[in-house]
């Protein structure tokens, strides 16, 4: 058994697939069509194009439980899922520089130090940085 | 009295923070630990070492790595060992240069634990890696 796809419900497929690899710099791997404009749509990390495809998919636009616990998740500034970085402060930089909001700044916290952003598509997305 | 805008979430932190790492002073400490492995991985390390260079007692060390990293010193030193092998082994290095690179100090002790970590040898590794290219 092997973990290869994680998933992050997003609420516009499009939006987010512009998100994750513009901003955040994912690359997109896999891109199906599934009926009704819905795709199977994966990014991976540049640097692990062969490691855990993150799946973004379009649950809260079709389950409503999926888009009242997404929204409750937000509310709470509950980050959904995490990626770990390098330097959280220089990717706090880059990503403020290219306009992305973050709820949360760099802090330390025990022996990681991370950061919180909006993802734009419904989710808070934690940046870890292991100290 | 004023009400606080911090999250759910915020106020979680704040208090797992003061519940678990209110002790700077060990942090710090195991901190420099896994920072002395990064920097030193290649090395003949073990806990003896890092008890020498760290200035604490190879009992609380370990105890304390465990606590605050979820695995011992060794166990990351090999974790660190293995990912550094990999980087080389994708690069073109070869078995026995990487095996030496990364601290081992057999060939066989090196692809023994290669195979158990990444379900390949370290040859196996490489070809698929060059493969891919």
């Amino acid at each position: 058994m092997r973990v290869k796809v994680t998933s992050v419900p997003v609420q516009d497929q499009e939006v987010a697939l512009q998100f994750y690899t513009q901003k955040l710099g994912f690359v997109k791997k896999l891109d199906m069509p599934l009926g009704g404009g819905n795709r199977w749509l994966t990014v991976v990390s540049p640097e692990e194009q062969d490691g855990p495809e993150v799946l973004l998919e379009p649950a809260p636009l079709h389950f409503e439980p999926a888009k009242v616990f997404q929204k409750a998740l937000f509310d709470a500034g509950i980050p959904w899922t995490g990626f770990y970085v390098d330097d959280v402060q220089a990717e706090y930089d880059r990503l403020t520089a290219l306009g992305v909001e973050f709820s949360m700044e760099p802090k330390e916290m025990g022996t990681v130090k991370f950061a919180i952003l909006d993802d734009t598509c419904g989710n808070k997305i934690q940046l870890v940085e292991e100290l | 009295m004023l009400e606080s805008n911090e999250s759910y979430f915020e106020k979680e932190v704040e208090r797992i923070r003061n519940l678990i790492y209110s002790n700077q002073v060990q942090l710090d400490t195991i901190i420099a630990t896994r920072r002395y492995i990064n920097e030193h991985y290649h090395t003949d390390l073990n806990l003896e070492v890092l008890s020498r260079e760290l200035l604490v007692s190879k009992y609380h060390l370990l105890r304390l790595f465990k606590r605050y990293y979820g695995q011992t010193p060794q166990q990351y030193l090999s974790q660190k060992r293995i990912e550094k092998a990999k980087e080389h082994l994708r690069a073109g290095m070869s078995v026995t240069e990487v095996c030496f690179a990364v601290g081992f100090k057999s060939l066989g002790s090196f692809s023994t634990l290669f195979k158990k970590k990444t379900g390949s040898s370290p040859v196996e590794y490489q070809k698929r890696a060059i493969l891919k290219k």
